[in-house]
């Protein structure tokens, strides 16, 4: 697990959602998890390739996912729209741009994949051998978890 | 609030055009309500870039916002082809992959500006005056 690159994904996405979404945001304690990962009702998956490879899923309830959506959007949403789904793919999409933006300034080249929102209930992402680091951050309209895997190809 | 582009007569003072083009509809959202917010400007969508290049062979806009990470065919490959085809295109690059390299290659590609993720009116307010005055200044805007 490279946790450099984890330490960066969790300050891009806390800098992102302070930016875009207000302030309350904070990250609080880290664990990691063998895969297969329990998400909640909402998934954006966006996918790392490089000099390094892995993932990043931010999970969330249905809630959260309207409520961090209409904030973004400027007005509230009466639920699970399609603009939603695709404000939480931006968010997430904004977030991990950054820090990649970030890594590949460091040194390492390292892409994403567009993200891809998955909704429905208890979704579980399988993952096989590689552990998965969770950062949970706390936001004004309920918890998204980021579960992060990411290691070198060597 | 609706907002007049300082010191800038275009197109004899018939709206501006501009076309949008990300595979996220809400990116498109939040940029034409931005752009609705400058007086006098008339937005169109493409949703990935073969489409982008046909609706800029039709309508061809004053300028271009631009994405880079799309399925298919990315932002930078999109660029290339639309400025080939018009070296005259204005188009402003708007990622959130700002790094030096993504930023260079989207220049050299021959967008004129590019703009860092998440997009502000005052961000998009003065590469489009940038664009607009063609001042070749292809210096990209402070990392955010």
């Amino acid at each position: 697990m490279r946790l450099d690159f984890v330490r960066t994904f969790i300050d891009s996405t806390t800098e992102l959602f302070q930016q875009v979404i207000g302030p309350a945001v904070s990250v609080s304690s880290v664990t990691v998890k063998p895969s297969p990962v329990a998400g909640r009702d909402v998934m954006a998956i966006i996918g790392l390739t490089g000099e390094s490879q892995g993932r990043v899923i931010f999970d969330m309830d249905m809630f959260t996912a309207v409520q961090l959506a209409g904030c973004m959007m400027g007005e509230p949403s009466p639920g699970m729209t399609p603009l939603v789904r695709s404000s939480i793919a931006e968010l997430a999409s904004m977030a991990i741009g950054q820090a990649i933006s970030r890594i590949n300034d460091n040194g390492t080249r390292l892409t994403m994949s567009p993200p891809t929102v998955i909704t429905g209930a208890n979704l579980v992402s399988y993952d096989q051998c590689f552990e998965t680091l969770v950062a949970p951050i706390t936001t004004a309209f309920g918890e998204v978890r980021m579960n992060i895997t990411i290691q070198d190809l060597n | 609030m609706v907002q007049e582009f300082s010191n800038l007569v275009i197109n004899g003072g018939l709206p501006l055009t501009c076309l949008i083009v990300d595979d996220s509809a809400f990116a498109r959202f939040h940029l034409k309500r931005l752009i609705e917010s400058f007086e006098n400007v008339l937005t169109s969508e493409a949703a990935n870039g073969n489409e982008a290049i046909s609706e800029y062979r039709r309508l061809k806009p004053d300028f271009v916002l631009m994405d880079i990470v799309m399925p298919g065919l990315e932002g930078v490959e999109t660029v290339r082809r639309i400025c080939e085809a018009d070296p005259a295109a204005r188009v402003i690059m708007i990622s959130s992959l700002s790094h030096k390299e993504k930023v260079e290659e989207a220049l050299a590609a021959g967008a004129k500006y590019f703009i860092a993720k998440p997009v502000t009116t005052g961000d998009l307010r003065k590469a489009i005056e940038q664009v607009l005055t063609h001042k070749d200044d292809r210096r990209p805007e402070e990392s955010k």
